[in-house]
């Protein structure tokens, strides 16, 4: 018993979620400097979220700059219920999903100019694990996923956050994420049967 | 086995497509810029709102004054009186509507004064919120030492300084905090190794 509450003490997400602490505290007290850390901290994970979750376009500043902007308005409503990074990614989600909202607006807008607007591909010739044919067909699969399955299967394969972060950033129960991620992986395999079974 | 597949493939893809274009240096200046504008523009719309409703104001005072009464037959005179009359009441009512312009100036003024007034910190004050916010620099890297780069002597120095330092104040209490927690995990780990 006291090996274990020696342990999570010590441990880094304990740690780290003290830390989450102190600089809200201390924003809250009217330290400006504290947003900045928090910007250095967490921007890179921002970024590398919002860019799974769109289908990897590459170019998410905007999404960033709409997620801090949130973030720093709504701060001084943070009440440390649950991690800085959780509060976070829970404000990228409710971003992804209003700027893939606007990008459907502007395609029927605009439908005949749909296929320039789409988001551009983000191949990159010198990394090349994988064939830029299979990785179009992963993305698009990806971006024909609709909101609900795509969010779960990024939070946990790409994220790799667990079952318990991941309900508490969709604000669903546990059994309602399983079985959206089960579905998930139902229509991924349908979209992608050659690339799974090979 | 499947889930394995598909979490193998996505992570493949994820590599492939490599990372988000980097964040700019100066995001945190952008986004407060943004965030002041915003806040600007939520003032900015009722105060727009009531300046259309007194220019309406001011426009229905200025023609609402009945013309027809202005020609009646043959009563040059009279008319002429009249529109003396009107004339009278157009500007005194222009006066007024400048009178009630200048007067809400005023109050903008005086507002805006009170709020400069306001914002001027007390000395004293500023120097608490300056020792305030050295004693979180420190505790915070204290933190940093301690659970990122595991550099702990250093880590419960600087947690000293704080308490030594700023003995009053609220970061001193977590400083004594975390060394406390230091101390029971290493006692903890101590015990175990026994």
């Amino acid at each position: 018993m006291a090996e274990t509450n020696a342990k999570s003490l010590a441990s880094p997400a304990h740690n780290n979620n003290i830390d989450d602490e102190l600089l809200a505290k201390q924003f809250n007290n009217g330290d400006d400097s504290a947003f900045d850390r928090i910007i250095n901290k967490y921007s890179a994970e921002v970024a590398a979220f919002a860019n799974r979750l769109l289908g990897w376009p590459g170019d998410v500043d905007d999404i960033v700059q709409d997620v801090f902007l949130a973030a720093l308005l709504g701060l001084k409503k943070f009440r440390c219920e649950c991690s800085l990074k959780t509060w976070l990614f829970t404000i990228t989600i409710n971003e992804c999903r209003n700027y893939r909202y606007r990008q459907v607006l502007r395609l029927k807008i605009f439908s005949k100019a749909a296929d320039k607007v789409s988001l551009s591909p983000a191949h990159s010739a010198d990394k090349t694990p994988m064939e830029n044919d299979t990785f179009d067909r992963i993305q698009r699969a990806i971006r024909a996923l609709p909101a609900k399955y795509r969010e779960p299967l990024v939070l946990k394969y790409l994220q790799e956050l667990s079952t318990n972060e991941i309900s508490r950033i969709l604000d669903i129960s546990q059994n309602a994420l399983q079985v959206r991620l089960s579905r998930a992986r139902k229509r991924l395999k349908q979209d992608l049967t050659e690339l799974i079974e090979e | 086995m499947t889930e394995d597949k598909i979490k193998n493939l996505l992570q493949k893809a994820d590599k492939t497509a490599g990372t988000a274009a980097p964040i700019p240096a100066n995001l945190a200046a952008d986004v407060r810029r943004r965030a002041n504008r915003r806040r600007f523009a939520t003032l900015a719309a009722p105060v727009a709102a009531a300046a259309v409703v007194l220019i309406a104001f001011g426009i229905w005072c200025l023609t609402g004054v009945p013309a027809d009464q202005m020609y009646e037959q043959g009563k040059v005179a009279a008319l002429q009186a009249e529109i003396k009359q009107l004339q009278a009441q157009t500007d005194a009512t222009l006066k007024l509507v400048r009178e009630v312009l200048e007067n809400q100036r005023r109050q903008h003024r005086i507002a805006k004064l009170k709020a400069k007034l306001a914002s001027i910190t007390d000395p004293l004050e500023e120097v608490q919120r300056q020792v305030d916010k050295t004693a979180f620099t420190l505790v915070y890297e204290a933190n940093r030492m301690y659970g990122e780069l595991n550099q702990r002597d250093s880590a419960i120095q600087t947690y000293k300084r704080v308490i030594e330092l700023f003995p009053q104040s609220t970061w001193a209490d977590v400083a004594r905090r975390r060394l406390s927690e230091i101390r029971n995990s290493s006692a903890n780990k101590n015990g175990l190794s026994i």
